[in-house]
């Protein structure tokens, strides 16, 4: 356990990656890209004040309108920037030509994949922190609870670490980095897309055959192909969508899952990876 | 200390090792020739842990390769045929991190990083980016790096290729100087004449299976083989060594300049000590005699001739 901490890897990993020139330039992106949003849902939410809607505009409704775009902006941006990071991970040693050095010295395969895994995802938590600041605005609103907001960075994270680990899976499977990055994009329209368009039809075939009865939530079956979609465990535990997706916790464990597979599969590719090099 | 028994490993399309054997005793300095796609690289990396042979057996540092890689990999300093490094660290941080990788603890990482430094010349240039280190001075930070953990055994793969003529004498310098320490070298290389010079043992390959086992000229005690070709540089008329290569039965002059004959005679040190004297008592000044057996190049265009490559 000790080794999986002090883990070489790690700090030269994190080196490199910090050291690059342009290292500052992907977090104010991504702030701005966040603050943009944020900005564009609270002008929506009291431009509807001002349109003269049927209810008055509460604090809270602003608060839930200023919390769901954050944590949805920056899921989105950071499932974007998940394959980048992780899914050249290790194409990237094979094309500079350094893997066999690694293969060959005391390192084991899953010290290897733990570097390049704890890497790319603290990358991605040092997004996701930079956007906290602007996740708890919503308290000064109202209508978010702060248990909420750590489930809500809870299932990010979960979601996260998972298509890094497919991503690294890509990453020891093929010999550059273009086709293991466009596998992972590939894997992810996939849980992203077609989970979503089968969803679709299950429920339109299951409102036919209940009658149309909108105000039930659709049954576990239903819902089964969204609990691969990354957008789900965070659908499920939000304000204002629970009503419609209740599964939260299957939709974790599969992701937990889908991540441990994921994982082992892609140590038993890098261990075999000496054939590629 | 490197013993390969009937080792096979085949590829698609056929090729790989058919059956090679090799021991390997401490101290030596192997070269290991052969034509491209004999096979080199694949037992190379067969010995580094690399990839797994289909069967036979090979054993590093009395560690056999498929049942303990781990003890391998501690016992062997490998460098592949095209090495990378890690561009964007600095000299020092490289080190370091492979001699983390190499579970070093201090003191003894501290020195080995010293002596890995001292040994590449790179002391004044430890803060310097990889980048901008040229292909030779990154060729001797690989070594200094592959040695770090004090291996028995060095595995190198075409380590000359691309390197500039001073960098190449560099490189036949280290590694005699490795030998000297006692490290058993296997080195792979298309360049002949650095392997006649610092290898004890020259193994030929083709087609994955041993061709030639040959000991190269230069390595001390050995007998000479059955044509030895002896160059005279003598002062005088030609006539009287004439006289003598017509009476030697089996001698062919194969090169005639100004005061320099080279004659081919069949048989070995003793033929050739024996038409010295029949020179010297026939009153040529000899001023220059050399007698040697075929050169390794000459040994590899008669073993591979009829091979194309």
């Amino acid at each position: 356990m000790r080794r999986l901490i002090t883990n070489p890897m790690i700090i030269k990993e994190l080196r490199q990656r910090l050291r690059e020139r342009r290292a500052w330039l992907l977090p104010t992106l991504y702030l701005l890209v966040v603050s943009g949003t944020t900005l564009f849902a609270y002008y929506l939410v009291i431009g509807e004040q001002a349109g003269g809607t049927q209810r008055e505009v509460q604090g809270a409704d602003i608060g839930i309108a200023i919390f769901m775009t954050v944590i949805f902006t920056q899921l989105v941006a950071l499932l974007l920037m998940a394959p980048v990071f992780s899914a050249a991970a290790i194409t990237i040693e094979k094309e500079q030509r350094t893997l066999p050095g690694l293969l060959t010295s005391l390192l084991t395969t899953p010290q290897i994949w733990w570097g390049k895994f704890v890497v790319a995802v603290l990358f991605l938590l040092l997004l996701l922190s930079s956007g906290i600041p602007l996740l708890t605005l919503s308290f000064a609103f109202g209508g978010v609870e702060p248990m909420q907001l750590v489930e809500a960075i809870g299932c990010t994270v979960l979601v996260l670490a998972s298509i890094c680990t497919i991503g690294l899976w890509c990453s020891a499977m093929f010999r550059r980095s273009v086709h293991s990055t466009a596998s992972c994009y590939g894997i992810l329209l996939v849980l992203g897309v077609v989970t979503a368009v089968i969803f679709g039809l299950l429920v339109s075939h299951w409102s036919d055959v209940n009658n149309n009865s909108a105000q039930l939530a659709p049954p576990a079956y239903v819902q089964a192909p969204l609990f691969l979609n990354p957008f789900y465990p965070l659908m499920a535990i939000l304000p204002g969508s629970g009503e419609a997706f209740t599964y939260p916790l299957p939709s974790c464990l599969l992701f937990a899952a889908i991540g441990c597979l994921a994982a082992a599969f892609a140590m038993r590719r890098l261990q075999r990876s000496g054939e590629q090099v | 200390m490197i013993e390969v028994k009937d080792i096979h490993k085949i590829f698609r399309g056929g090729r790989g090792l058919k059956g090679f054997s090799l021991n390997i005793e401490t101290g030596e300095l192997v070269g290991l020739v052969g034509p491209n796609g004999a096979g080199k690289t694949t037992l190379i990396k067969i010995l580094a842990t690399l990839q797994p042979a289909d069967s036979g057996s090979a054993a590093v540092a009395n560690f056999n390769v498929s049942t303990a890689p781990a003890s391998v990999r501690a016992s062997v300093g490998y460098l592949p045929d095209v090495p990378g490094v890690y561009q964007d660290t600095r000299v020092d941080e490289f080190l370091e991190f492979f001699a983390d990788a190499f579970r070093l603890k201090e003191p003894r990482r501290s020195a080995a990083i010293e002596r890995a430094l001292g040994r590449s010349g790179l002391e004044d240039r430890k803060h310097d980016y990889v980048e901008q280190l040229s292909l030779g001075w990154k060729q001797r930070l690989l070594l200094a790096k592959i040695l770090l953990h004090e291996p028995k055994v060095l595995l190198l793969d075409e380590p000359a290729t691309g390197l500039d003529p001073l960098a190449r004498l560099n490189l036949r310098e280290q590694l005699k100087q490795l030998r000297a320490e006692g490290i058993t070298v296997l080195i792979s290389s298309h360049i002949l004449a650095d392997l006649e010079d610092i290898c004890t043992r020259v193994v030929f390959i083709a087609d994955g299976k041993n061709v030639i086992d040959a000991q190269p000229p230069s390595a001390a005690g050995e007998a000479l083989p059955a044509a030895i070709r002896c160059q005279i540089d003598f002062e005088g008329a030609a006539a009287a060594a004439d006289s003598v290569i017509a009476r030697t039965a089996g001698a062919k002059v194969l090169e005639r300049k100004d005061g320099r004959l080279v004659v081919e005679l069949q048989g070995g040190a003793n033929e050739a000590s024996a038409f010295l004297r029949d020179l010297l008592a026939t009153g040529v000044t000899v001023v220059h005699f050399d007698a040697r057996g075929p050169g390794l190049e000459e040994r590899y265009r008669r073993a591979f001739a009829d091979r194309p490559s």
